[in-house]
């Protein structure tokens, strides 16, 4: 058997594991934010606001991957003073997003009852 | 600004060329909203600092944007290049030990040994080369194989035990040809030779008559063997290890076959292939017995070889099993609902 882990072992695995746990919601919190057009650094602001902190390296990546994709569509544009890429869901995005609201419910109510043992 | 600038510039050097500057225009106005939104107008060369340092090294920002090019071989393609390198090794590694063991054998060469070490020295890291060269080939213009099977059969798996399982119809073509060669052997030793040239003399096999005893004895233990096999089925350790023992008296008259006619060869002028086509227009008739010699002693060259593989295999299946491999019959009571 191997020994218990000591306090620094466990907050590295938590850290870890919480980190995967976001890394999974990340394309459901970014979709759900994006049915008005925004630009990276607004977004990352909302999400803020609502209590998820995420990494601009993390978020700027995946706007244009989910643009690559087809989910998100952007175009530049000069709405401040300066010009700025603006992302916003396209309408195959728009469907997933609804399909993964369901998916999103079903294990929310799933993993409660679970947790609730 | 010229921080900024110097940063998104370095980004975009190790970015891919398509999107580049598409990348480096966005993250730019995506930092400057960061400072504005920090630092106001006019930001502190520190606060700039602190903001790039917050953001990442130029090599990290850039490999998030494009994470497949952090790979010479990524995730997707490895599995198909650990197959195709471990094919590719073995084809090397055997080819090389065949040519040694046949040089080896064909020229007597005392360091033919240290010479397939230098062959396998170079050969090794091309093949490992040509290999990796080809797979980041297919990495970077991002070719996916398809390799799983699409459906795949529980049924189809091979049963735990099949490893044991004596395979009947090798056993019985075993003890077809060695009968036979076992009745030529004993009824018809003047038969072993060859006809030197078409209506030239028939050549007995000097060598092989004197070691008839001897090959017959091996023989007759290999078919009673193969017939205890048949009869029992499955490979056991007893019977694993008297196929071993028997391998190996058959690679220790293999070799004394392959002296005799080494020194049966040097005797009659045909020491090397050279010397043999030397002495052929002067002597056609010793000439075409050398290259006959020669022909013998090659095949029990290759005899060795085929031997010597087919033992170090049933050695490693025996100690496989023997230190828990994977060929233990597993049985586990289902239970009953």
């Amino acid at each position: 058997m191997r020994s218990m882990m000591d306090n620094k072992e466990l907050t590295e695995v938590h850290t870890k594991l919480t980190q995967e746990l976001r890394r999974g919601v990340l394309v459901l919190a970014v979709l759900s934010q994006l049915t008005q057009n925004k630009y990276g650094y607004a977004l990352m602001g909302d999400l803020s606001e609502r209590g998820l902190e995420i990494d601009q390296g993390t978020l700027y990546p995946l706007l244009r991957r989910l643009e690559s994709q087809g989910l998100l569509q952007s175009e530049w544009s000069v709405e401040g003073s300066r010009p700025r890429r603006y992302y916003e869901i396209s309408s195959e995005g728009a469907r997933l997003l609804d399909l993964l609201k369901t998916e999103w419910r079903d294990l929310t109510t799933m993993m409660e009852s679970l947790l609730d043992g | 600004m010229s921080l900024i600038d110097r940063y998104v510039h370095e980004v975009g050097r190790h970015l891919p060329r398509t999107n580049r500057a598409d990348i480096q225009a966005e993250l730019r106005s995506l930092l400057i909203d960061a400072l504005e939104d920090r630092a106001g107008p006019d930001p502190t060369e520190a606060e700039i600092i602190t903001l790039l340092k917050e953001h990442g090294s130029p090599r990290a920002v850039a490999a998030s944007y494009h994470p497949e090019g952090q790979y010479l071989i990524g995730p997707a393609l490895y599995p198909l290049f650990r197959l195709v390198m471990g094919i590719v090794l073995a084809a090397v590694l055997g080819a090389q030990i065949l040519a040694w063991t046949v040089a080896a054998i064909i020229a007597q060469d005392p360091i033919a040994p240290l010479h397939a070490l230098d062959g396998l020295l170079t050969a090794i890291p091309s093949a490992i080369g040509s290999v990796v060269v080809v797979f980041a080939i297919l990495q970077r213009f991002e070719v996916r194989p398809d390799v799983e099977e699409k459906v795949w059969d529980p049924k189809k798996l091979p049963k735990v035990d099949e490893v044991e399982r004596v395979k009947r119809g090798e056993r019985i073509f075993g003890i077809v040809m060695s009968t036979l060669i076992l009745v030529v052997l004993v009824f018809f030793p003047q038969w072993i030779g060859f006809v030197t040239f078409p209506g030239g003399e028939f050549f007995a096999n000097p060598i092989i008559t004197q070691y008839i005893v001897w090959i017959s004895i091996a023989i007759v233990a290999s078919i009673g063997l193969d017939i205890y096999l048949l009869w029992q089925g499955r490979w056991t350790l007893p019977t694993r290890l008297a196929k071993i023992a028997m391998n190996l008296l058959s690679i220790t008259i293999l070799i004394l076959l392959i002296q005799g006619h080494t020194a049966w060869l040097a005797d009659h002028g045909g020491g090397g292939w050279i010397a043999t086509f030397k002495i052929l227009p002067e002597n056609i008739d010793g000439g075409f017995q050398v290259i006959g010699m020669h022909a013998f002693r090659l095949a029990f060259g290759v005899a060795v070889i085929v031997t010597s593989i087919e033992t170090l295999v049933m050695g490693y299946r025996m100690l496989r099993d023997a230190f828990g491999g994977g060929a233990f019959p597993i049985t586990i009571p289902l239970q009953k609902r």
